[in-house]
């Protein structure tokens, strides 16, 4: 059953037969009906495997692993431990970076300004934002914070306006909406709090602060949507 | 009041992205904290234990997947995000695998001339537990063959990566990898 072709069926399933014996075999394949059938169990078995679910250990290899790296294990007492390796992480930042980060905060400040004024003119940013070019000489990071703090101001003050809109009128929202709505905002707020910790420690990473801004506005696009919610069902 | 559900499936797409908290608690951990670092573990333990005893059957495979996230907490400092920390995470853990198997002597019958060895593989067809056959006929081929199987149809590396990993000839890698595949035919649902 098997012929000069058989032991190549794996490279023409994966695409790395040169375009010559790729129709050569295309050819034989189109008078072997025992290759056509192989070549078909190849192409299930690729599929197959993709299909395999992942296995979890018989047991938990936490504790072992928190004794190794010098962290204990329980409820609320692990402690934070030195990696063996820390040496401070180098970031570098592009000037494309940079101005990906400043302009996701202009998004979020420009964003809570549309809020803010729903059905007004053109979105204005009332806070100041930052530059995509730092001026020269400048310490872009400086400029970064600066307007961070005043994007912030604005945006708590958007998250509390909505956060007050969606608490007045959540009666009128059915209660799987409102099981969605508190589940993913208590997602966002934790993963708020722990992107702010992460910015925190590395205040310089763009990286970073970018998903801190991200995170930011998926809870604006959060509140926003509930309370669209909230307005549709008066 | 509205519908039952309005809005909540637009709602569910406000959900965080893996990548995303994992860079956070990448971060996190790289700062020292064990709770971000447990939360990597626990996210990520499925793939790396299925690697590991696929790579490795069952022996000792407990004791690699610590080896693989003790390393990943003390190397935590080089992971840059430049890629998914899964993905980074899934190198170091082939490269520890890789080098336990050495450990193991498992090389010793890597690239055991194959046909004989693959016909080792115990074939049971059609029977309800036929997904698990189908791993353990994973994990009975001969050890060349199924590193290369899980290397490249599993985890996605392209033969010029593992024939590197592996030490070996890009058209060993081939071959290897059509003998396996070969192997497992008889373990397909029929």
């Amino acid at each position: 059953m098997t012929d000069q072709w058989t032991d190549r069926l794996s490279e023409y399933l994966d695409d790395e037969l040169v375009p010559e014996d790729r129709a050569a075999l295309e050819a034989h394949l189109r008078q072997c009906v025992a290759c056509g059938a192989v070549l078909a169990d190849l192409k299930r078995i690729v599929a197959r495997v993709q299909t395999l679910e992942d296995r979890l250990p018989t047991q938990d290899l936490w504790p072992g692993i928190a004794a190794q790296i010098g962290a204990t294990t329980g409820t609320g007492s692990t402690s934070a431990v030195v990696p063996f390796d820390r040496a401070r992480r180098r970031w570098s930042f592009s000037l494309p970076q940079l101005a990906a980060a400043s302009i996701a905060l202009m998004a979020i400040s420009g964003g809570a300004t549309w809020l803010l004024h729903p059905g007004g003119a053109a979105p204005v940013a009332t806070v100041p934002v930052v530059s995509p070019v730092p001026a020269a000489g400048g310490d872009p990071r400086v400029a970064l914070t600066t307007s961070r703090r005043a994007a912030g101001q604005s945006y708590d003050a958007a998250v509390a306006d909505l956060q007050g809109v969606l608490t007045a009128g959540r009666g009128r929202l059915d209660s799987t909406t409102v099981r969605v709505i508190e589940r993913n905002l208590a997602t966002i707020d934790s993963a708020l709090a722990q992107a702010q910790r992460a910015v925190a420690a590395d205040s310089a990473n763009v990286y970073l602060n970018s998903h801190l801004a991200e995170t930011m506005r998926r809870k604006l696009d959060l509140l926003r949507q509930a309370a669209a919610l909230v307005a549709s069902a008066s | 009041m509205t519908p039952p559900g309005t809005g909540v499936a637009t709602l569910e797409h406000q959900a965080l992205g893996r990548s995303d908290s994992d860079a956070v608690d990448a971060t996190l951990a790289a700062s020292g904290d064990a709770h971000a670092f447990e939360r990597l573990y626990r996210g990520h333990l499925g793939r790396i234990s299925s690697l590991a005893r696929r790579m490795l059957g069952d022996e000792d495979v407990d004791d690699v997947i610590q080896d693989v996230f003790v390393r990943a907490w003390q190397k935590l400092s080089t992971f840059r995000g430049e890629s998914a920390f899964g993905t980074w995470l899934h190198r170091l853990a082939v490269n520890v695998i890789l080098g336990r198997r050495e450990t193991l002597g498992i090389r010793r019958q890597r690239h055991l001339d194959g046909d004989a060895a693959l016909e080792l593989v115990p074939g049971r067809r059609t029977t309800p537990e036929i997904a698990m056959d189908f791993e353990t006929a994973i994990e009975r081929l001969p050890a060349g063959a199924r590193e290369v199987f899980v290397l490249h149809d599993m985890e996605g590396y392209r033969h010029e990566e593992i024939a590197q990993m592996l030490g070996l000839a890009t058209g060993t890698s081939k071959s290897q990898l059509h003998r396996a595949r070969m192997a497992l035919r008889q373990h397909l649902e029929r």
